[in-house]
């Protein structure tokens, strides 16, 4: 049994004016279920029971921060966050609209973020986190009206120390399109929940995914992608690497229920391990209760390719350069096609350096 | 140039050179022949480096320094190229930039200066144009999505571009067209010189009659069986290699 003792005492000493009854009926949610055990299926990779004795950060919390309500569904996690949430961006873009970049600032502590884009309009977001904090939650909702647009760009880069949970949850109506490019360089631990409700036919959901497990990071990305309607389609092209000691997990669930005939689903997950000690978790998984779809999805793993390292060598590259570019070519597949120059130039140079490569990015092929 | 010298090697324990031969001089074109599994593809991997081919006898000089003392990247510096049967597709990795990476690469190992972009963007293009291949290849990963025949141009424009002093060109005329088969033959006539040498290993009489050899061997079972002059490969196309494997 959790005692979550350091929890209690951290949400009794927030101002009582903060310590509304929304406030308190979700911690109280919250110690009742405890923090996700690894013996529940969508936690099973992920131990977090080094943060149960941590003290949460309460120095953002205001009585002002109510634009949140927590869902009858909500789980431990979500009420952990509504607790103790600092605030965040709560964001209505009107309809017909065409925005300049929005950052959705990490700010301290756990963040709750709530963004509606208006029919036919389109955005860009960026959604940060705070790099040293020990953990944070952070918390974004999106409702993508008729024809709205956003991309959402996400670059998860912490220190060593640092503990994570992200969670974007969002609600796609007719022919809009959710654009997600999202990119996991670790922290200690990092978990990242994406789920996509596709409730408007015709609607659109294409990702972007690179993480790297460098060290001791522990990097776990959980999609889940629900097809409500006809002819909504999803893309997603997942690239993965581990080394040293690091472990990564993805696990991109796609759910097609009755109905959503002419659904056009495609998942790409490809792995590359660069160290015996290292490892990387990943799991299609699909369920289907409509007959006339196209869903395509697959998974490897491996190592770099012998032959292509020697054709490098024998044209005269060195073999650490070899290894270095064969590499940063793998991780490019998801990053190449950001479609934000600025951001796309930004996390490809984190990659290189990251990499320890002396390979300059105009290699994109 | 090249002097290779009783040279026996095994590839997963099995000895598949045994007791190889040959000696390449400044402006020579040797052509290797023989039938299928007789080492021509392994003894073309020895000389490149290749992991896990293991010299168990013999060497090989280039240039009077031990070959197989270098590492790969080192051989192609010193002037060393392979054109590969079978050339590997590197998906993200485009062909300009494994260009330029491999010819700074070469000229960074021998102490000189690397080429700015710009000089070298004017260097590769009039070597595309010899190879009569479209700019925009340049731009795509390198072999990704070629056919046999342009990965095989693509060989010969990557040694246009590096320039090497000792060419071993294994079977790069498989899967031409007569058309590519000229253009390549173009490509490997043009770096011909009184300094540079080339080994070309086929299985055909045909690319010679574009490349001129001065000297035709005969590989089969892992020896050089029989040497001569072109007139040599002319028999062989009439005759095949059986009148030789009886003998």
């Amino acid at each position: 049994m959790q005692t979550l003792d350091t929890y209690k005492k951290a949400f009794a000493a927030i101002p009582s004016a903060a310590r509304t009854p929304q406030r308190q009926a979700a911690l109280d949610q919250f110690l009742a279920q405890g923090l996700p055990t690894r013996r529940q299926e969508r936690w099973k990779y992920t131990d977090l029971s080094r943060l149960q004795t941590l003290t949460p950060e309460t120095s953002g919390v205001s009585e002002a921060d109510q634009s949140w309500t927590l869902s009858s569904n909500a789980d431990a996690m979500d009420a952990l966050n509504a607790a103790f949430s600092s605030g965040g961006l709560s964001l209505d873009i009107a309809s017909n609209t065409s925005s300049e970049e929005v950052i959705l600032a990490s700010g301290t502590g756990h963040r709750r973020h709530r963004v509606k884009i208006g029919r036919g309009s389109s955005a860009v977001m960026r959604l940060e986190i705070d790099p040293n904090a020990e953990f944070q939650t952070v918390f974004l909702d999106i409702e993508l009206e008729a024809g709205a647009n956003l991309k959402l760009l996400r670059l998860h880069n912490a220190a060593d120390s640092a503990h994570h949970v992200t969670r974007i949850r969002a609600q796609l109506d007719r022919d809009s399109c959710l654009d997600v490019s999202t990119v996991d360089l670790g922290g200690k631990l990092s978990r990242h929940d994406l789920e996509v409700d596709l409730v408007g036919k015709a609607a659109q959901m294409n990702l972007r995914s690179l993480f790297f497990a460098k060290g001791t990071s522990h990097i776990d990305n959980q999609t889940r992608f629900d097809h409500r309607a006809s002819h909504c389609s999803s893309r997603e092209t997942i690239r993965g690497l581990a080394q040293d000691s690091g472990r990564g997990i993805f696990n991109g669930k796609i759910v097609v229920h009755p109905g959503a005939q002419k659904t056009d689903s495609e998942q790409r997950i490809a792995n590359l391990i660069l160290s015996p000690k290292a490892e990387i978790d990943a799991k299609p998984e699909l369920e289907i209760y409509a007959d006339d779809v196209k869903c395509a999805h697959g998974a490897t793993f491996g190592q770099l390719d012998m032959k292509a390292l020697f054709y490098l060598r024998s044209r005269g590259l060195s073999e650490a350069d070899a290894r270095a570019l064969l590499t940063l070519a793998f991780a490019m597949a998801p990053l190449k096609d950001i479609p934000v120059a600025a951001f796309r130039e930004e996390v490809t140079a984190l990659v290189v350096e990251k990499l320890g490569a002396k390979v300059d990015d105009a290699l994109l092929a | 140039m090249l002097q290779i010298s009783n040279l026996y090697a095994k590839v997963e324990s099995k000895e598949i050179l045994k007791g190889i031969d040959l000696s390449i001089g400044a402006g020579e074109v040797h052509a290797i022949m023989g039938p299928n599994g007789s080492g021509k593809s392994t003894l073309a991997h020895v000389l490149a480096g290749r992991e896990g081919y293991e010299v168990t006898d013999g060497g090989a000089r280039f240039q009077d320094q031990d070959l197989l003392d270098m590492e790969p990247e080192v051989r192609a510096a010193q002037g060393l190229f392979l054109g590969f049967q079978y050339p590997v597709e590197i998906p993200g990795v485009s062909n300009m930039y494994f260009l330029k990476a491999a010819y700074n690469a070469q000229r960074k190992t021998r102490g000189e200066k690397e080429l700015d972009a710009s000089a070298f963007l004017a260097y590769v293009k009039k070597r595309v144009a010899t190879m009569k291949m479209e700019t925009k290849m340049l731009h795509r990963g390198v072999n990704q999505g070629f056919s046999g025949g342009e990965k095989k141009r693509n060989e010969i424009l990557q040694m246009l571009v590096l320039e090497p002093r000792m060419m071993v060109l294994d079977e790069t005329d498989s899967g031409l067209d007569i058309d590519a088969l000229k253009i390549v033959a173009d490509g490997i006539n043009k770096l011909r010189s009184p300094e540079r040498a080339t080994l070309l290993i086929t299985h055909y009489q045909r690319l010679l009659d574009y490349v001129k050899p001065d000297f035709v061997h005969v590989l089969s079972g892992g020896k050089i069986i029989k040497s001569g002059g072109p007139e040599l490969a002319k028999e062989l196309e009439e005759k095949g290699y059986g009148w030789l494997q009886a003998a």
